[in-house]
């Protein structure tokens, strides 16, 4: 591998330079803001804060709602990839579910709470069909059935993934040896993806307790920690020193989490192979499954439904004949449109220097043996570990005073540094597989490092970058919580103009802004999607001729 | 003429090499015998400059190319998988390297080769659809495109089924000869380095065994480990194999 090349140290500097500016002196400072006060240093600020009856209310309700969503997500998710792996449902379901339960990921979370309130709420669309209203949305409820919609998506995709690494062989053996259906169902799939489901539970957690956009949207008068965070730096009179202890109470559990997630990931079995067999048949079992899996995604897409009625007719709900007045009046408000331009743009740029990034720093750490590599793993989990609204916070403390506030730059930056580690990770996992002697070998034949990376590492990692590539931009188009803090008027984007729809009640603008952001990452997706089938499609020909 | 001297590496703290001396001569095929673990590798990339030396040095033509980076030594490798580049197709891999020196290798030259190792049939491929065999031979021509003043061969055979290797064998024969190019061939088998080789370096625990012709190792082996670890093997070979074809062979 090659090491001492100055190619490669200069890149692994400038790596280490943007992670030292835009994420350690940051959270730094974040750290020193929060310990000072008008008498010097000390931790007279968390005393206020801990001793303020309705701040440490919110942060039990966060604990609270966020751990019965985590509960309540991991199994339904479970039960869902289980119905994908292991039942032989109707196939259409199956490709259904597959499709259907990402799609919310490609909205932002504050749209999932007005979507809620049109769906379940006093005049709801679902309210008005069943004729019987639920129960509160406001506070509790809302907040749950929002987080359990924002969470079910990553938490099935972790634990699916998980399911194709079970020896579905082991079935066969405990079967043989005479195990009774329940022994059978713990040893060979329960105990195997024990670490998986305990992952599942911890990231579920994890992003509802840090998530802004659903309690800004449904919380009502129920407190939890993103939106006080949000009152104290934004509302009447902004106390930043405060702020900072929230922010940092808030890195907490989200990095003992992740810790802990890495833990978990010892549980997890290994087996040396995956074999796969034909399923048998049960009726009673496919259908029971097919009927629940159906149910789940029925139930989470038709609270969006509302989204693609509300903006179409004149006044939902009491006037409903079809209009476009809603979509003419948000193409020809200039102001909406500028919005949009600013998001498109925001996310373009994140997700190509967000992919440069993360590329660059993949091959440094799996690809040369330049000294203190591994340091970019310790990034990655940092980044991993910091909620987006205590990123966005510390870059306000840090660059307030700078050129770089109120730009489009700092937001780009915010992004790329808070969805780093996702990317990287892929990049990893796709460098690692590749032949370790292709830098040698091309050095043999003439090319310098750089020109070996671009000539053929890059070309046969060209479907993960692709998939890099849209994950950056769909995230960096549904962020809330990360550039909240972060925006001006002039840098407005769609989802923190919905933010502010909302004072207005225009909720008819912020489902066709959401609209908006949906179909776009849908053509993103499904772009990229394509991409990478044609790339993997010619790989596979190749390897069948 | 390559030349190592008192070659010795260290590798924390534990010696993988200990004091290696050898000379080899323009054109000569010499294997690298020895179990997995006794170095070879090691010293197959000490001469090519992939690996430093703790102390020693490397001579070729009297130069002392001990300090002189991998690629300005001008020696190449074909690695064990080939390192086939999967994004360029056959052809594309042969000629990567004239991209960066444009005239090295004329272009009745680079149609010599192509001819030479036969594989005029599978240029347009990619290396996917390419048997192993003929992997091994697009890196060999991607190789010799280079014009190498030594050929090092890592593990040439051992990723090929039987039939392939009796010709990869000769093929390889045939390139040292044709071009009288020096080649060095990192081996395990003992059968595979004496019926290939002009010289047989068989190395244990970071030591020099034995060197020798195909004959001195035969006929004078000079330890116990020559005698068990090569001979003891090829003679189970040869029962075998009379064994199959009968006692009038034997």
């Amino acid at each position: 591998m090659p090491e001492g090349k100055p190619a490669i140290r200069i890149i692994y500097m400038m790596i280490l330079f943007v992670f030292l500016l835009f994420l350690a002196v940051p959270i730094g400072i974040l750290l020193i803001r929060s310990l000072e006060t008008a008498d010097g240093f000390n931790y007279a600020n968390y005393v206020s804060v801990l001793s303020d009856k309705e701040l440490v209310e919110s942060f039990l309700n966060s604990i609270k709602v966020s751990s019965l969503t985590a509960g309540i997500t991991t199994i339904l998710a479970f039960a869902l990839a289980y119905a994908m792996n292991y039942t032989r449902m109707y196939r259409p379901i199956k490709a259904v579910v597959h499709v259907g339960i990402v799609l919310p990921m490609l909205l932002p979370t504050i749209t999932y709470g007005f979507a809620i309130i049109y769906s379940l709420g006093n005049q709801g669309l679902l309210t008005k069909i069943t004729g019987r209203h639920f129960f509160d949305i406001y506070g509790f409820n809302g907040l749950l059935i929002g987080y359990v919609i924002y969470t079910l998506p990553a938490t099935f995709l972790l634990i699916n993934n998980s399911f194709k690494y079970i020896d579905k062989k082991f079935i066969v053996v405990s079967k043989l040896m005479g195990d009774r259906g329940f022994r059978t169902f713990k040893n060979t799939i329960v105990l195997p993806l024990l670490g998986s489901l305990g992952g599942a539970f911890l990231l579920s957690f994890i992003l509802s307790f840090t998530d802004f956009g659903i309690p800004a949207s449904i919380g009502g008068t129920y407190p939890v920690v993103a939106t006080q965070l949000y009152q104290v730096m934004l509302g009447s009179i902004p106390d930043f020193n405060n702020g900072a202890v929230i922010a940092v109470l808030m890195l907490v559990p989200a990095g003992f989490g992740i810790l802990l997630l890495h833990y978990l990931e010892r549980f997890n079995f290994h087996y040396d192979k995956f074999t796969d067999f034909e399923l048998l048949p049960h009726k009673g079992r496919d259908i029971a499954f097919g009927v629940f899996s159906t149910v789940v995604l029925v139930s989470m897409l038709s609270i969006f439904a509302v989204m693609f009625i509300a903006p179409f007719v004149t006044s939902y709900p009491y006037d409903l004949r079809f209009s476009l007045a809603h979509l003419t009046d948000t193409f020809l408000s200039k102001d909406l449109l500028a919005v949009y331009k600013n998001s498109l743009f925001v996310a373009c740029l994140t997700a190509v220097f967000g992919t440069l990034l993360a590329f660059g720093s993949a091959v440094v750490n799996v690809r040369t043996a330049v000294k203190g590599k591994s340091s970019i793993d310790v990034i990655a989990m940092i980044t991993n570990t910091v909620p987006g609204m205590v990123l966005g916070l510390s870059y306000l403390l840090f660059f307030n005073g700078s050129e770089l506030k109120g730009t489009f730059l700092i937001l780009v930056l915010c992004n790329i540094v808070h969805y780093f580690a996702t990317p990287y990770l892929m990049a990893k996992n796709a460098l690692s597989k590749m032949d370790p002697t292709w830098e040698t070998t091309g050095e043999l034949l003439g090319d310098s490092w750089l020109k070996t990376v671009f000539r053929v590492v890059l070309p046969n990692a060209s479907s993960t970058v692709i998939e890099m590539f849209s994950f950056y931009f769909i995230n960096s188009m549904v962020t809330i919580s990360g550039i909240i803090f972060l925006v001006t008027a002039q840098t407005s984007l769609v989802s923190s103009k919905i933010k502010e729809l909302q004072h207005f009640a225009q909720f008819n603008e912020v489902f066709i802004l959401s609209l908006l952001i949906f179909f776009t990452n849908l053509f993103v997706k499904f772009v990229c999607d394509h991409f990478q089938r044609v790339k993997s499609k010619s790989y596979i020909r190749g390897k069948l001729q | 003429m390559l030349q190592l001297q008192n070659i010795s590496k260290q590798y924390e703290g534990k010696v993988v090499l200990d004091e290696v001396n050898l000379d080899i001569k323009k054109g000569e095929i010499v294997s690298l015998l020895g179990p997995s673990g006794s170095g070879k590798s090691t010293l197959l990339h000490i001469i090519l400059g992939l690996t430093k030396m703790t102390h020693g040095k490397v001579l070729f033509d009297d130069q002392d190319l001990s300090h002189v980076s991998m690629k300005d030594r001008g020696f190449n490798i074909v690695f064990q998988d080939y390192a086939l580049f999967p994004n360029l197709n056959a052809y594309e891999n042969i000629v990567y390297g004239l991209r960066n020196k444009k005239n090295l290798t004329s272009k009745e030259e680079l149609q010599e080769y192509i001819e030479f190792l036969e594989l005029t049939p599978h240029l347009t491929k990619r290396i996917s659809e390419l048997s192993g065999g003929q992997k091994q031979r697009v890196s060999i021509a991607r190789t010799l495109v280079m014009k190498p003043k030594i050929l090092l061969l890592d593990e040439p055979l051992s990723a090929l089924d039987g039939v392939i290797k009796e010709s990869i064998k000769q093929r390889i024969h045939a390139i040292a000869k044709e071009f009288n190019l020096t080649t060095i061939i990192v081996t395990h088998d003992p059968e595979e380095a004496l019926t290939l080789s002009d010289k047989i370096l068989i190395i244990n625990e970071g030591s020099i065994v034995q060197y020798g012709t195909p004959y001195e190792i035969m006929n004078f082996p000079q330890n116990d480990f020559v005698r068990s670890f090569i001979l003891k093997q090829l003679q189970i070979k040869r029962q075998n194999i009379h064994h199959l074809f009968g006692e009038q062979y034997a």
